[in-house]
């Protein structure tokens, strides 16, 4: 049952967003070394200390671990819920709300390991890391990030979709790479580059899948009354949906019709004042190419099949990138494609930015609300609206 | 009927628990079990400990016929090693809805044609190869005579 009750609207604040930037290699350097990078930025840009935060909200890296890095004299709630980071945003915002903790400092350390690249195993220190879930079980699986690329099939199937499709998706994280400078890859790319990428699943390639990186993003989530009386605007969290439906099995969900992604549309529209036609800047997921076309069309900016022919229709050709109605960029940090693969942190640090007027050259003029959708189908799919303070 | 032990050793690395078990001691008997709500008739998989659609624990892993349709395909031009697997020709995984039920899937490789006959909607049938000392759960294409 989706239900449209959000006492916690904009009652919540996210006070600040920092990060390390990101590298497609290996650092010299530990999760707990990133994430107490970004987390004491943000700490000392909101105009805090230590003895301020309360509560600790993060990805991988243990609480206890995080806490302890940085000598938080003591917190009231702690938790690491699992990503996407909508996760971290959603548990954070709930424990304020609800008064479990006053100030929070949420954070997320994307980190190259076996996991997603096997570059990670000629570092000895990285080895002890997590494998892929069910990796054991052998290849005869669509589990893990194979699913993905087993329902791009389809969709390409039921659509008679194209490639060149995907390759939209990443050409537009490229270019706005360009202007980030906490970007892994900001090379250009050509359609021609994308099309000859080397294949991993037939049909997604290298470029189709988001960058392993090391680095962190830090957040500081407290009410929106004692956000107003720090050092930055606030940034508003408006609505926050995690959703998911029973068949959540990566080969068992009913079909491209029918997954998480439409549970989160359904309830953060019922819970938002905004849609897609006031949105100023949007962020959907893109860890697959495949994704983004996905929530472009269940976001209802056009219908089943269309997103390619959405995107074209919306192509800055001068600057070679999505801009919808010629006004709404699409993940202007460069997304997790050329970003890096931050499982949607960087989507809200981005947004958070955006939302400050703090995003540099990539400022979209004006940005008063933002609609991010992070993560994919299954057992991930998650929505936020944010709006200006 | 081997025990839990040897069934955990010979699929090591395998999600084997009290749900799953059953599923797996059918691979080695090549019988490919999946699980039906004595109650409601409803199939489900993977294994679940109680009915999904009832809520009835009287869940019983049952042999299914193995025909159905390709929904998934994909190719691996790389992927985790596996015995015989080098991925010089890409491998074939797919998703096929077996007849027994709409919706109800089970995802392995393809054996035995060539990856450009491997499309959505093809039908297939049930075959069995040897991986790693377990019987595998495969299929093949049901009409290549036809195609």
């Amino acid at each position: 049952m989706i239900g449209a009750r959000n006492p916690m609207k904009d009652k919540v604040a996210i006070a600040g967003a920092a990060t390390t930037g990101f590298t497609p290699h290996n650092t010299a350097r530990s999760q707990a070394s990133l994430a107490a990078e970004a987390c004491m930025k943000v700490i000392r840009e909101c105009g805090l200390t230590a003895g301020d935060i309360n509560g600790i909200c993060g990805s991988a890296l243990p609480a206890a671990v995080l806490q302890a890095t940085l000598g938080i004299p003591e917190v009231t709630w702690f938790a690491n819920p699992s990503i996407p980071f909508g996760g971290q945003v959603a548990a954070a915002a709930a424990a304020v709300h609800a008064g479990l903790a006053d100030v929070v400092l949420a954070y997320h350390t994307p980190y190259r390991l076996p996991w997603n690249t096997a570059n990670s195993l000629k570092d000895p220190f990285r080895r002890g890391g997590p494998a892929i879930p069910g990796a054991g079980a052998g290849p005869d699986t669509v589990a893990g990030g194979a699913g993905y690329t087993a329902w791009a099939a389809r969709y390409l199937h039921e659509h008679g979709a194209r490639k060149e499709h995907f390759g939209l998706v990443a050409i537009n994280d490229r270019s706005n790479a360009a202007l980030n400078p906490a970007a892994a890859m900001t090379a250009p790319l050509t359609m021609d580059d994308y099309l000859g990428a080397r294949m991993i699943r037939w049909p997604l390639c290298l470029l189709d899948m988001d960058v392993p990186v090391d680095g962190a993003d830090a957040f500081i989530v407290t009410t929106a009354e004692r956000a107003r009386d720090m050092a930055l605007p606030p940034v508003l969290i408006q609505a926050a949906v995690l959703g998911m439906i029973d068949r959540n099995e990566e080969d068992q969900t009913p079909g491209l019709h029918r997954h998480g992604q439409h549970v989160v549309v359904e309830a953060l529209r019922a819970k938002s004042d905004f849609w897609t036609d006031g949105m100023d800047v949007f962020f959907p997921y893109d860890g697959f190419s495949f994704i983004t076309l996905s929530w472009i069309e269940n976001v209802g900016l056009c219908g089943p099949g269309e997103a390619g022919a959405f995107i074209e229709a919306n192509w800055d050709k001068a600057r070679n990138r999505i801009l919808i109605d010629g006004r709404i960029p699409v993940n202007p940090h460069g997304g997790a494609l050329s970003e890096g693969g931050t499982q949607g942190s960087g989507h809200v640090r981005e947004a958070v930015h955006q939302l400050q007027g703090r995003a540099g050259p990539r400022q979209v003029e004006g940005a008063a609300t933002a609609l991010l959708t992070p993560g994919g189908f299954f057992f991930n799919a998650q929505g936020l609206t944010l709006r200006k303070g | 009927m081997v025990t839990d032990e040897v069934l955990a050793s010979v699929f090591a690395g395998t999600p084997v628990d009290h749900d799953t078990a059953a599923h797996y001691r059918g691979r080695l008997e090549r019988r490919l079990l999946m699980n039906r709500c004595e109650d409601c008739g409803a199939w489900r998989h993977p294994p679940r400990p109680v009915c999904p659609s009832c809520w009835s624990p009287n869940v019983r892993p049952t042999a299914v016929s193995g025909t159905g349709t390709i929904h998934l395909a994909i190719f691996l031009h790389q992927g985790p090693p596996a015995e015989g697997v080098d991925y010089a020709t890409p491998y074939p995984v797919v998703t096929v809805e077996l007849d027994e039920a709409p919706g109800l899937r089970f995802t392995s490789t393809l054996v035995g044609a060539p990856n450009d006959a491997i499309r959505i909607g093809r039908r297939v049938r049930l075959d069995w190869i040897e991986r790693a000392g377990a019987p595998l759960p495969v299929f093949q294409l049901a009409d290549e005579a036809a195609a």
